[in-house]
């Protein structure tokens, strides 16, 4: 079956990129053409990998240690897996202490991608084939949105724990704490504080218990960076008061500044969605911000990657690479270095206009993460294809957020109803004063 | 009361309609919502350093804050100074 799906608008919105500079390696002229700094700077050695594939899993079976079954899950509401055959216990071995990923993020230089992280390969199918060991067959994974299947012979269960190219296997997975009853209770609330002007057939179709339990693909990024703003300032010198009666008013008069600041800063764990079309938080045209909006996860405790934490839950393929989420991390970096900056220029107060900026990526480390959110969505017909409405709870922290359709002639005839009650009684002082 | 006669008391309905709609809208559909990225990510930045130079005077305005104040909106990117190549 081809893998074809329409092509994706360019990501934008609050904090996405907003012009996408081509992809490294494409550059049209011959390097050794050009002067030295620019051809070192176009020959410099690709990022950095570091392994985070485990080789023990390369078959696709991921073993109980004590019994050697492969019924394994992971127990709800902790980070364990455990054996269904054996009922043995254990902890999945955590990413942060394995590759150090916590550690040296003032010294990073270059671009540092976990293996999960790098590209995907453009001819990568989605389907992935085993061969069971257990009876001979063949077991199919669609790695578009599954990384388990089970040998309908023999009952063996498959996990893709193989770091293949296609970018469907990421470095790192954190395990759902959230359970379903949680979710659930959490959706039903959220929806049952916006009753009065909801979508009446939204009301008629909710049905919590539908929620879904789905890993979404995200890079975790760390940085260190400096960061440079200009502008100008004013600080208030007089204020007065002319004329009198109605007319009085206030005048000002203020010292202007010219103001500029640096900041050298490291981020640690900046989660940036890594599937375009969750990235695109434009919403006028859909409701992921509200997936955007219950981060942040406590991505320290994510575990190495091991499908087993993944059975029975489905997941959804990153298909955006390093170099395609570079703006975006730099649109957010600068966003973070205007909030640093902001409490050093407290002393005016008028107020700053900054008018340039400046940003020195000086390395960036890579990882592929899948981060657990419970989803429950709702397809509001209409023109465009309509709207997508999500309520998303955070598999971890429980956060939970929401978009709820409203029916618009309700909202109108209330927003109508309490501006006529408050223009009849301006109208009842107005008559009363003069 | 005043002469004019308080005839901004007028707008009050108008206002209250929008100002009505636009928060229920809101709270339905939390368009304005997005991760606070700035403030939830761990970030440890060196002391902050700068110059500043008086430039001019403003005399006599009844703007309250200097003109196109972004010192609180992060994400609205100004002209980016790029690192120079050669
Ligand atoms: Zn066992
Ligand atoms: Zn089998």
């Amino acid at each position: 079956m081809p893998n074809t799906s329409p092509p994706i608008p360019p990501p934008t919105g609050p904090g996405s990129p907003q012009d996408v500079p081509p992809p490294a390696g494409s550059f049209p002229i011959d390097p050794s053409t050009l002067p030295p700094p620019i051809r070192d700077e176009l020959q410099a050695p690709d990022p950095v990998a570091i392994n985070t594939s485990a080789a023990e899993l390369k078959d696709g079976l991921n073993r109980c240690p004590k019994c050697g079954s492969t019924e394994i899950k992971q127990k709800p509401g902790t980070d364990l897996l455990i054996c269904l055959y054996c009922r043995n216990e254990w902890h999945g071995e955590g990413v942060e202490e394995a590759f150090g990923l916590g550690e040296g993020i003032d010294q990073l230089t270059g671009t540092v991608m976990a293996s999960g992280a790098r590209d995907i390969a453009a001819d990568a199918a989605s389907m992935m084939t085993f061969k069971c060991p257990g009876c001979g067959a063949e077991v199919t994974v669609n790695t578009a949105n599954a990384m388990t299947a089970r040998c309908h012979w023999c009952r063996h269960v498959f996990g893709v724990n193989e770091q293949v190219p296609n970018g469907a296997v990421p470095d790192a997975v954190l395990p759902f704490h959230i359970k379903k009853d949680d979710a659930v209770a959490r959706i039903r609330q959220f929806v049952d504080k916006r009753q009065l002007f909801a979508l009446k057939e939204f009301k008629e179709q909710f049905t919590p218990e539908n929620v879904v339990a789905v890993y979404l693909p995200y890079m975790i990024v760390d940085g260190n960076v400096s960061a440079d703003v200009a502008g100008h300032a004013e600080i208030e010198t007089r204020r007065y008061e002319s004329g009198s009666g109605d007319d009085k008013k206030t005048y000002y008069d203020a010292d202007v500044y010219q103001v500029d600041r640096h900041v050298d800063f490291t981020v640690d764990d900046l989660p940036l969605e890594s599937s375009a079309e969750r990235g695109n938080l434009d919403t006028r045209t859909n409701t992921n911000n509200i997936i955007n909006t219950i981060l942040p996860f406590d991505t320290k405790n994510a575990v190495k990657w091991n499908a087993s934490y993944l059975a029975g839950i489905s997941s959804e393929k990153r298909d955006l690479d390093v170099e395609k989420l570079r703006p975006h991390l730099e649109d957010e970096l600068l966003s973070i270095a205007r909030a640093q900056v902001q409490k050093s220029v407290g002393r005016y107060d008028r107020g700053v206009r900054w008018e340039q900026e400046h940003l020195s990526v000086h390395g960036t480390r890579w990882v592929a993460m899948y981060l657990p959110v419970w989803l429950y969505s709702y397809h509001q017909p209409g023109p465009n294809g309509g709207m997508l409405h999500y309520i998303a709870v955070n598999g971890r922290t429980g956060k939970t957020m929401g978009s709820v359709p409203v029916q618009h002639w309700k909202l109108l005839a209330a927003a109508l109803t309490v501006g006529t009650f408050l223009e009849v009684i301006s109208l009842f002082f107005l008559r009363h004063s003069s | 009361m005043s002469h004019d006669g308080g005839m901004w008391l007028l707008a009050i309905g108008p206002a209250g309609a929008a100002g009505l709609y636009w928060g229920l809208y809101r709270y339905y559909r939390n368009t304005d919502k997005s991760h606070d990225f700035e403030h939830e990510t761990a970030v440890e930045a060196k002391p902050i350093t700068g110059s500043e130079k008086k430039v001019g005077e403003v005399k006599g305005t009844q703007e309250t804050r200097i003109d196109g104040d972004n010192v609180a909106a992060y994400r609205k990117r100004v002209q980016r100074i790029q690192d120079n190549t050669s």
